[in-house]
């Protein structure tokens, strides 16, 4: 058991490492290629990354409120 | 006068028609053989495509023109994807020796391909319920008692838009319109008749309030039949509404309201397969905008979209499927570590999840854009930014919650391997689609509506979508590591279905018990009378009037009922 949560973790490490750099790369880019969005607020620098960042931890956390709203038992309808 | 038959000619007939009439087949052909017999006529009804555009049969009954097989440039992607489908879930559950599921599958896909060449609103309906009852099977298939449920109120609701869109024909023909299925607006003396259409439409779309069947049935179906479902239903509601409201403004909110808010609901529900039915929903809501906006890039993005989303998400829904077939479940709160088991199984979930959450160079980021750019051309930013929102929800359950809980999260708990080759056949055919559909897009802009001249690579697409999804993911990994994401809970999640599976029974069992009250009492009240009745006759009989001699009852009653004549005819000559 020990063995291979060690493993999971270790994958989890490498993949935190990879997206890091992606990330690091990303950011670079940004103020070396002319980026153009759609919208005139999308032209704002790094304004996708900050969005998608946020976005995210909005989402998770109107999840977890609504989680005190509306989550029931397992068997809540009876079937 | 229109030709008035169906021809035999193979070629006029509607597409879907044979693979109908070759589902009866299917129960008496042994296994193995029956699924080369279902690839074999879904394949010759593909073959009827070739026929080209045009009105290809129209039936003359009972005054009305019915036109069964119209093809235009608005059917055919539909009905290419609907062909891909059909032939991708009888790979997929080759493994499978019942025949009452591949039976119900091979006429479902059928009769959704017959529907999309509905040229009127009659045909349309007739095609529209066959879908109902045909899938309904896969529901009932999975044997359970609360799939049986489910699938009792999946039909409820399926049927319900059809008797819709019957009225909304009917009230349209009343008024002298044509019930040719084409563009209609709310304008005119019909409008009650657009609308019953337009919910019909929305009901099989699931807009928001109408959407509780979907979460609460797909989900029930068994591994194989989940997949069959999720292709069908919603993309020829899809098309209806493409084919009916085009341009319609209204659809941008609701299709807006669609993409953002069942993303809530996807990060904390528990089942797998219920999050993805939350991921159609919102997957739809970005096609329903495009339908809304009503451009020709808009267009072409709806159905580009259609066409890819069918895909990826028979790929997860696939995937998903494996796992709960070699498992037995499919709850995330008993589920993780698979990828070590079914590492193929896994490498085609991620795949399916890259795509929906539009990766470049997965198919996604090649339909998704095309919306994305008809939406930045109107202006309407507050809708722009609702779904580049929904676009880190997609990531958020269908990326990032699908794939982790499932193969990764914690080490696994179960003793299992890879799911059956033709599984795993399907899903790598799926899988190379989607890869091949991102990297190669041309032919999949060739045969969408509109002419096409877009390149979803370049440098702004490219660099602003990877920012949102990179960013995005970082935002969960800090999110796991400061141990904040929500924790996987077995548990139920109330949705729309709520409505009627709780409240209306609890407001309702009141009033019909109140009703159950009324409706004794005044059973009882009759009773009396009656005994009352027989209770003076008694007293007669013992007491009598005329002497010694004692009639009987049925002397009484009918002495009775004869001065009872005798009054009425005074009564009515004098």
């Amino acid at each position: 058991m020990d063995e291979r949560k060690t493993a999971l973790q270790r994958l989890g490490s490498q993949f935190t490492m990879g997206l890091l750099a992606l990330a690091l790369l990303l950011v670079v880019l940004e103020f070396i290629l002319h980026r153009h969005g759609e919208v005139a607020a999308e032209d704002f620098p790094l304004f996708p990354a900050l969005f998608g960042f946020a976005a995210f931890l909005f989402i998770v956390q109107v999840g977890k409120w609504l989680r005190m709203m509306i989550m029931r038992d397992e068997d809540y309808y009876n079937d | 006068m229109t030709d008035p038959m169906i021809s035999f000619n193979i070629a006029s007939w509607p597409p879907g028609l044979i693979m109908i009439l070759a589902a009866f087949a299917v129960p008496w052909i042994p296994h193995v053989a029956r699924q080369i017999w279902m690839l074999a006529a879904i394949a010759l009804s593909a073959f009827g495509l070739a026929t080209g555009a045009g009105v290809h049969a129209v039936w003359q009954v009972m005054g009305l023109e019915l036109v069964l097989y119209r093809a235009d440039h608005l059917t055919f992607p539909f009905a290419l994807i609907f062909h891909i489908a059909a032939a991708l879930n009888v790979i997929y559950s080759w493994h499978d020796r019942k025949w009452s599921e591949h039976t119900a599958s091979l006429s479902y896909a059928g009769a959704a391909i017959a529907a999309v060449h509905a040229g009127d609103l009659i045909t349309l309906f007739i095609w529209w319920e066959a879908t109902a009852v045909t899938s309904v099977f896969l529901i009932l298939a999975a044997g359970t008692d609360r799939a049986q449920r489910a699938a009792m109120r999946y039909l409820l609701f399926q049927v319900l838009s059809g008797v819709l869109l019957l009225a909304g024909a009917a009230v349209i023909a009343s008024h002298g319109g044509t019930i040719s299925f084409d563009s209609m607006s709310f304008g005119g003396p019909d409008a009650l008749g657009v609308w019953l259409v337009f919910f019909a439409f929305g009901i099989k779309a699931a807009f928001p309030f109408l959407n509780g069947w979907l979460q609460d049935a797909y989900p029930e179906a068994t591994a194989t039949g989940t997949v069959a479902l999720s292709a069908f239903t919603t993309k020829l509601a899809i098309y209806a509404l493409a084919r009916g409201f085009a341009g319609t403004d209204m659809l941008i909110w609701i299709g807006a309201a669609m993409t953002a808010l069942p993303v809530f609901f996807a990060v904390i529900e528990n089942d797998l397969r219920r999050v993805l039915a939350f991921s159609l929903n919102n997957q739809l809501g970005f096609m329903v905008v495009a339908v809304g906006i009503g451009s020709e890039l808009a267009l072409n993005g709806a159905v580009a979209h259609a066409f890819v989303h069918i895909l990826y998400k028979a790929l997860l829904f696939m995937s998903m499927g494996a796992v709960l077939y070699q498992v037995g479940t499919i709850k995330a709160s008993a589920l993780g570590g698979l990828y070590r088991q079914m590492p193929f199984t896994m490498v085609c979930c991620m795949i399916g999840a890259m795509s929906i959450s539009a990766f470049p160079l997965f198919s996604g980021f090649v339909a998704k854009s095309l919306t994305m750019s008809a939406l930045g051309d109107t202006g309407i930013v507050w809708a722009y930014m609702v779904l580049l929102f929904a676009s880190a929800g997609v990531l958020e359950h269908s990326g990032i919650k699908i794939p982790y809980f499932a193969f990764f999260a914690h080490p696994s708990r179960h003793k299992t391997g890879e799911a059956p080759i033709g599984m795993r056949v399907a899903m790598g055919i799926a899988a190379l689609l989607c890869v091949g559909i991102g990297v190669f897009p041309k032919p999949l802009y060739a045969i969408l509506p509109y002419a096409v001249d877009y390149h979803p690579y370049d440098v702004s697409h490219v660099t602003g979508q990877l920012q949102l999804l990179i960013f995005a993911m970082l935002a969960f990994i800090f999110l796991v590591r400061m141990k904040w994401y929500p924790p996987e809970i077995p548990s139920t999640v109330l949705n729309s279905d709520w409505f009627y599976r709780s409240l209306v029974p609890r407001l309702g069992r009141p009033v019909v018990s109140a009703m159950v009250g009324v409706w004794g009492s005044f059973l009882r009240m009759l009773i009396w009378y009656r005994d009352m009745g027989w209770a003076v006759i008694d007293r007669v009989m013992h007491a009598p009037i005329s002497g010694p001699t004692v009639p009987g009852r049925a002397v009484m009653v009918q002495a009775l009922l004869l001065s009872l004549l005798l009054l009425l005819g005074y009564l009515l000559l004098g």
